[in-house]
């Protein structure tokens, strides 16, 4: 049994990536691979806030900036099931868990990437934080996308520094996945071989649950009918 | 940097197949240090003026019970008077027996102070507060807290006995600027608190909290029930206050 996320969604790229810095540096991926290990490229990646930093490509910062919106996306889920208080039990106490976890991944890569990482987008989870059961299926199908997205960019991550970090992270996903997807009711270790999705497969499936909003409308500029 | 291999031959020696000697001095590749460095994770802390606020995306009916079937509260329309986005002050939830979810919001609707409860698919994102205003109409004061400690204070200008600011408990449901009214000072915020005098009043009679021209009939109970204060007050309040923020009236 695969739990599927929420059906009748429809998320658009425009929304996930908000400010176009994804796009943006999916643009500039260069065909060959390169490291920028030269002075020069240093200091034009002099932005990561990394030991590392002079070894991430613009390709790489791409793919770090994919992997942070998927943080995001899981960190956000977490923090606000947490906040309202309506899951209860073993997964509430995973929910804690997780989401500090997931916190922590988007702190690291949002200091990794500086002022080159995107902007988190405002994000509408329909009521999957509020009800047990629609909380444990989005959580499982996170869980086993995220597990899905990091191995599909294992063979285009050109630094040995960011492949490590996206390898350490991977597991930790993988052991989230494992469970969620036991709190579920389902086996924790479903098959003998997961399948890498490569990133346009991914996003089509965070499209799909509409969990990405646009921002709400609560500034104006028309004159105030308020009584005065 | 690189280490010296530790074992002298192939763990997969036995069984038929060739043996793989590896040298014992043979360099291995060493293991890259992460990019990134993933601090120990923090839990949640309680936040005191924690509150969530939803906007409304589709035109609902309010109800008193989380049921399709329980008695109408009010319609709500996914706009304001000043075609800003309609929100809504999340305070509970419920599952009804069909599994769907319901949230008891406060609405923006006479008499103050009624809630309801709406269907979840009806709103969208929960967004997240930190900050409560309290306006205290004996003392003629504005105050703003955020995380349960205060950040700002004002005397005010409330209503007058004949179109008094109402009390109970709102909140901020917009923020106005750029319009040409020097009465409502540079900047307005609209709150979900209706004037219960003046009913008729173009849009439906919204109490504001705004700017004023007249800074010199400040404080005092001057208005017709809108929180009138200073220019550079209300400046002052607008870098503190976010759209959403829950708000007694007192």
């Amino acid at each position: 049994m695969t739990p599927e996320l929420p059906s009748g969604l429809d998320l658009t790229l425009d929304q996930l990536d908000r400010d176009g810095a994804l796009r943006e540096a999916a643009a500039r991926l260069p065909r060959t691979r390169f490291l920028a290990a030269a002075a020069g490229a240093a200091a034009a990646f002099g932005v990561l806030a990394s030991p590392a930093r002079a070894a991430v490509s613009r390709g790489d910062v791409a793919i770090l900036n994919y992997a942070l919106s998927l943080e995001y996306l899981q960190a956000a889920f977490y923090t606000e099931t947490e906040r309202v208080g309506a899951i209860t039990g073993k997964a509430a106490r995973a929910t804690r868990v997780v989401g500090a976890v997931e916190r922590a991944h988007v702190d690291a890569f949002r200091k990794l990437l500086g002022v080159q990482a995107v902007k988190q987008p405002s994000f509408d989870f329909r009521g999957t934080t509020e009800d047990q059961l629609a909380f444990l299926k989005t959580a499982v199908a996170f869980e086993d996308l995220a597990v899905a997205a990091y191995k599909g960019q294992a063979h285009l991550i050109e630094a040995d520094a960011v492949l490590a970090a996206a390898v350490a992270i991977h597991s930790v996903e993988a052991r989230h996945a494992a469970w969620m997807r036991h709190l579920f009711g389902i086996r924790p270790a479903a098959q003998a071989f997961d399948e890498a999705k490569p990133k346009a497969e991914i996003l089509k499936t965070v499209r799909s649950t509409r969990f990405v909003a646009a921002r709400t409308r609560t500034k104006g500029g028309g004159a105030p009918r308020f009584t005065g | 940097m690189s280490v010296t291999a530790i074992v002298g031959f192939s763990a997969f020696s036995g069984g038929g197949g060739g043996e793989v000697v590896v040298p014992r001095d043979a360099p291995l590749a060493a293991l890259p240090a992460p990019a990134l460095v993933v601090n120990t994770p923090v839990p949640l802390r309680a936040e005191r003026d924690l509150a969530h606020w939803a906007p409304v995306l589709r035109a609902v009916t309010a109800r008193t019970a989380p049921a399709v079937d329980a008695p109408r509260v009010a319609r709500l329309t996914t706009r304001t008077a000043e075609q800003t986005a309609n929100l809504v002050l999340v305070l509970g939830r419920a599952t009804d027996r069909r599994g769907h979810v319901w949230t008891r919001v406060r609405l923006p609707v006479l008499p103050n102070n009624t809630t309801g409860w709406v269907p979840r698919s009806a709103l969208g994102g929960l967004a997240v507060v930190r900050t409560r205003l309290v306006v205290d109409l004996e003392r003629l004061t504005a105050n703003l807290f955020r995380r349960g400690k205060p950040v700002f204070s004002a005397r005010i200008g409330v209503g007058t006995a004949q179109w008094p600011t109402p009390r109970g408990e709102f909140y901020i449901r917009s923020r106005l600027a750029r319009y040409r009214s020097p009465f409502y000072g540079p900047i307005a915020f609209g709150t979900s608190a209706r004037s219960e005098v003046l009913t008729d009043w173009p849009a439906g009679g919204y109490v504001g909290i705004h700017g004023t021209d007249r800074p010199d009939l400040l404080p005092g109970r001057v208005s017709h029930g809108c929180i009138r204060m200073r220019n550079e007050d209300i400046l002052r309040l607008a870098s503190l206050l976010p759209v959403g923020t829950p708000l007694s009236i007192r």
